[in-house]
């Protein structure tokens, strides 16, 4: 500022709560006016709803599986492999011994008719004993972990199992859990990459969008800027514009995982009874619902500051 | 507030044409100046940097004593909050009814909803088209459109206005009641520069007249001179 002490041009007064009044006012206006281009407006919703969905999704699996596998690893059972012709009585001794134990929850034998029955499930054959011709399964026991059995105490208690008297083989059964968390990790991963590559892309559809809603309005825009209106001023209805569409998309999104979810669950739900285990399937919940509207609207503001600072610096009235 | 001086401003384009050329003039608070000369002589150039929608090649123009050609971008819109423009082709809203295209320059300001209705309304009854406030441009005849335009840039009570061949659609009658509307905003302390070719105006107004060409000043008068 050059001459002087005294400000020629001094701000004009405004108001109290004039800030809060120019925001309602360019909301509402750009609501009004995002409503009245409904179809483009859904467009936009569309391409950034598919855009979040898809890592909300595997966000979504990753958390299941997650719990699944987190479920298990909490009480883990094993099997105790006695060795052929072991009489039935000495292996409900040591169920009963196992069952004595602070580290197991519950103990309980699996008679070698039993087993064949298991067994026979899984060839899917009517009547094992034809193929086989005699039973050759012997007795074992399955005894579920207590909570709060560490890994190492488990795998220690394992060990002492496996050099007990009439023992062959004592084996944990996760293996299929642990596989499942690592999907889960890589699931995890995948969804976090997708959610950066996809936001990226929802917040260019915005920016895209917004910059279509500039080009439209130029000679408002640089009779606003002729009037004195501040970059705030000229650029806000536009980032209006981008929140609206960023949080329309969000909740595009929250009702395609929804409604995925519901396509899902009965197939998930059969694939975890294939293995004994009873899954409960985590839906979209407030704060999912929350995290992809609040998301979406900064993607959307994200991509609209990236339209308006590209453009608005060059609007001025020739 | 609304003294003017400019001090050897040249405005050179990329091409290398000279709009203005070494220009120093002076403007007192509260005087009103017409600005002459044929096509192309660099009367709108001059406009434009008093608006700051152009910058000098060289050369200051100081107005209120601050170098506005060295002003910061973002206190550009405050200098603009205290500028009347009145552009030839108006540059309304075709969206906008007359009354919200002439109560923008105050919408921006956030003044309040209520006085923004009652100056605008004012601005457009000192033009003449108060009845005429839920219409849009479009429904209005060019002179209508060019008191629209003339409304809006008085609207804010400013200190320096600017107006670019204000009268060209309009009859001579009409042209005269514009031009006391700015002698009256002269009256007030504004400085008013006017952009003209109307010789019936220029001779009879008796205000200073500029006269421009090929982007010199080659004569200024005072009135009565």
């Amino acid at each position: 500022m050059m001459g002087g002490d005294r400000d020629p041009w001094p701000p004009v007064q405004r108001p109290r709560f004039a800030w809060i009044r120019d925001h309602w006012r360019v909301s509402r206006d750009c609501f009004t006016l995002a409503c009245r281009r409904l179809w483009s407006s859904l467009l936009v919703w569309l391409l950034i709803g598919i855009s979040l969905a898809l890592p909300a999704a595997l966000y979504l699996l990753q958390r299941n599986l997650a719990a699944a596998a987190g479920q298990w690893d909490g009480r883990p059972s094993f099997t105790v492999y006695l060795q052929t012709g072991i009489e039935i009585g000495v292996a409900e001794g040591i169920a009963d011994r196992l069952d004595a134990q602070p580290e197991v929850e519950r103990a309980w034998v699996i008679t070698p008719q039993q087993a064949l029955a298991e067994f026979s499930e899984g060839l899917t054959i009517t009547d094992a004993l034809e193929v086989l011709g005699e039973n050759p399964l012997p007795a074992s026991v399955r005894a579920t972990v207590a909570d709060g059995v560490s890994e190492g105490e488990l795998q220690r208690f394992i060990a002492e199992q496996s050099a007990a008297e009439g023992v062959d083989e004592v084996v944990l059964e996760k293996a299929w859990l642990e596989r499942m968390a690592a999907i889960s990790d890589f699931v995890g991963r995948v969804g976090w990459i997708l959610a950066a590559v996809f936001g990226l892309g929802a917040a260019l559809v915005t920016a895209s969008s917004v910059r279509l809603v500039i080009e439209s309005r130029l000679e408002e825009l640089s009779v606003q800027k002729l009037v004195g209106g501040t970059d705030a001023f000229v650029r806000r209805p536009f980032l209006y514009f981008g929140l609206f569409y960023g949080v329309g998309g969000g909740m595009v999104a929250a009702m395609l995982v929804a409604g995925s979810l519901v396509a899902l669950e009965a197939p998930l739900v059969t694939l975890f009874d294939s293995y004994k285990e009873r899954l409960t399937i985590e839906g979209m919940g407030g704060p999912l619902v929350g995290a992809l509207l609040g998301v979406g609207g900064l993607l959307g503001l994200f991509g609209a500051l990236i339209a308006t600072n590209r453009r608005l610096k060059q609007v001025e009235l020739a | 507030m609304g003294s003017i001086a400019l001090h050897d401003v040249t405005k050179r384009f990329d091409n290398g044409q000279e709009a203005l050329r070494n220009v120093s003039l002076t403007f007192d608070e509260g005087s009103m100046a017409f600005l002459t000369g044929h096509s192309g002589a660099g009367k709108s150039t001059f406009l434009k940097l008093l608006l700051l929608l152009q910058l000098p090649t060289q050369g200051q123009i100081v107005v209120n004593g601050v170098n506005i050609s060295q002003l910061p971008r973002r206190r550009i819109p405050r200098y603009r909050q205290h500028l009347g423009a009145v552009f030839q082709d108006h540059h309304l809203l075709s969206d906008r009814t007359v009354l919200e295209n002439v109560a923008l320059p105050l919408v921006v300001t956030s003044m309040r909803a209520r006085d923004i209705a009652t100056r605008a309304r004012a601005a457009l009854s000192m033009v003449g088209l108060l009845a005429k406030e839920r219409l849009y441009p479009s429904h209005l005849s060019a002179g209508e459109q060019q008191r629209v335009g003339i409304a809006r840039a008085v609207v804010n009570r400013p200190n320096l206005l600017l107006a670019d061949e204000p009268t060209g659609n309009l009859d001579p009658a009409l042209s005269r009641e514009v031009m006391g509307l700015f002698v009256n905003f002269r009256r007030i302390g504004a400085t008013v520069i006017v952009a003209t070719h109307d010789q019936h105006l220029i001779e009879t107004m008796g205000v200073r007249v500029i006269e421009l060409d090929s982007g010199r000043v080659i004569r200024d008068e005072a009135p009565g001179a």
